[in-house]
């Protein structure tokens, strides 16, 4: 599944540097330009990467934790959660 | 008539540059040896034009429009815009469109349907490898750019078919010019996935071995067995095929490898001996 708007958030911050500084300098004004969809939103809000992970590309998804700053051994342990989170919800019908 | 005259391939980890500091010394080592001899192999062809193949990054393309494969025929093409590839000295980088026209006419001819762009930027998969070859002044690219980030993927025997109208169309472009290829991307890595960080280097053995060997057949084999199980980033590999179906299937040498978790990615570099064809 990808979700278009997104995507193309991820896509325009990772595309322009002065728009991740004004993204890392603060976030609403930059995320009520998109049309997300009102989990997502929350989502992105609230650093969700396992939530994030299945509606974007995992590229995208790279690129942009790092233009929004989190650390890299953060990120690291997120990503790799949404792989055990994933399978557990398989496992589980 | 122009003459292919170095075929080559290498990974273009951007830890490499952004994340250098981090690269263990002995790492750091078998990365600039490899990468420095590759140079100096791209230098000594002395072509007149590079034809370079090379995912892109989510910088030229979106989800709206993504081509298998795309010619840039532009005059100029833009340098990295990537904010950590500042330091990169090719802000702009002269295309060759002549070339590149000749090329997307040798492709339609065989059955080939290539994207064609008169406006890229390459990013930090074409520069990273000539950057850090010491390729300064850089000649004129032809730029081909591969989705190989977002699947549905170009099939395997394709990109080797690829390859070899590649060869074709250099052999048969009417102005006396030198002409390089060079594939970039791969080996195994995974991006943005679960696996993240994980390198398969029996894989990447067995994947040098199989270009080693020139068997075709096995080389696909293995690829569309192996491809799907292991982490996105080895899709890249494609690239390297469309590079032995140009060398003719023939002549690959290794120039080295280096599993280096610190960038993620089990980092190859290699060239094909054009000589070796029969």
């Amino acid at each position: 599944m990808r979700d278009y708007w997104l995507s193309k958030l991820f896509f325009d911050l990772q595309s322009s540097a002065p728009l991740g500084e004004e993204y890392r300098a603060g976030r609403k004004s930059i995320l009520d330009r998109y049309p997300l969809k009102p989990e997502v939103r929350k989502a992105v809000e609230r650093d969700d990467v396992v939530f994030l992970a299945s509606r974007v590309n995992p590229y995208l998804l790279r690129f942009y934790f790092v233009v929004a700053g989190m650390p890299e051994t953060e990120f690291l342990n997120k990503v790799r959660n949404a792989g055990a989170e994933s399978a557990a919800r398989s496992s589980h019908g | 008539m122009a003459e292919l005259v170095g075929v080559y391939a290498s990974s273009h980890a951007p830890l490499i540059i952004r994340g250098w500091k981090n690269v263990s010394p002995a790492n750091q080592g078998s990365l600039s040896r490899s990468m420095t001899e590759l140079g100096s192999r791209i230098k000594a062809s002395k072509a007149d034009v590079i034809i370079e193949i090379a995912p892109d990054h989510w910088v030229n393309f979106f989800i709206d429009n993504l081509p298998s494969i795309c010619v840039g025929m532009g005059e100029e093409h833009e340098g990295p815009a990537e904010p950590w590839m500042k330091d990169c000295p090719y802000k702009t980088i002269k295309g060759h469109p002549k070339l590149a026209n000749h090329i997307v006419e040798t492709a339609l001819e065989h059955d080939f349907e290539p994207s064609m762009s008169h406006h890229l930027t390459l990013d930090h998969g074409f520069c990273i490898p000539l950057w850090r070859g010491g390729l300064e002044p850089m000649p004129p690219i032809v730029p081909h750019l591969s989705t190989d980030l977002a699947p549905p993927h170009r099939r395997v025997r394709r990109c080797l078919q690829w390859g070899t109208m590649l060869a074709e169309a250099v052999r048969t472009y009417p102005e006396d010019i030198r002409v390089a290829l060079l594939a970039t991307g791969g080996l195994s890595h995974s991006i943005g996935e679960p696996t993240m960080g994980e390198i398969d280097e029996p894989f990447d053995r067995e994947c040098i071995r199989h270009f080693e060997s020139g068997d075709e057949r096995k080389l696909i084999d293995f690829l569309n067995e192996r491809l799907p199980t292991i982490g996105n980033g080895a899709a890249e590999i494609r690239n390297w095929v469309a590079a032995h179906g140009a060398a003719d299937r023939r002549g690959f040498e290794l120039i080295g490898y280096c599993n280096c978790p610190e960038v993620y990615v089990g980092c190859g570099f290699a060239s094909w001996n054009l000589g070796a064809r029969v």
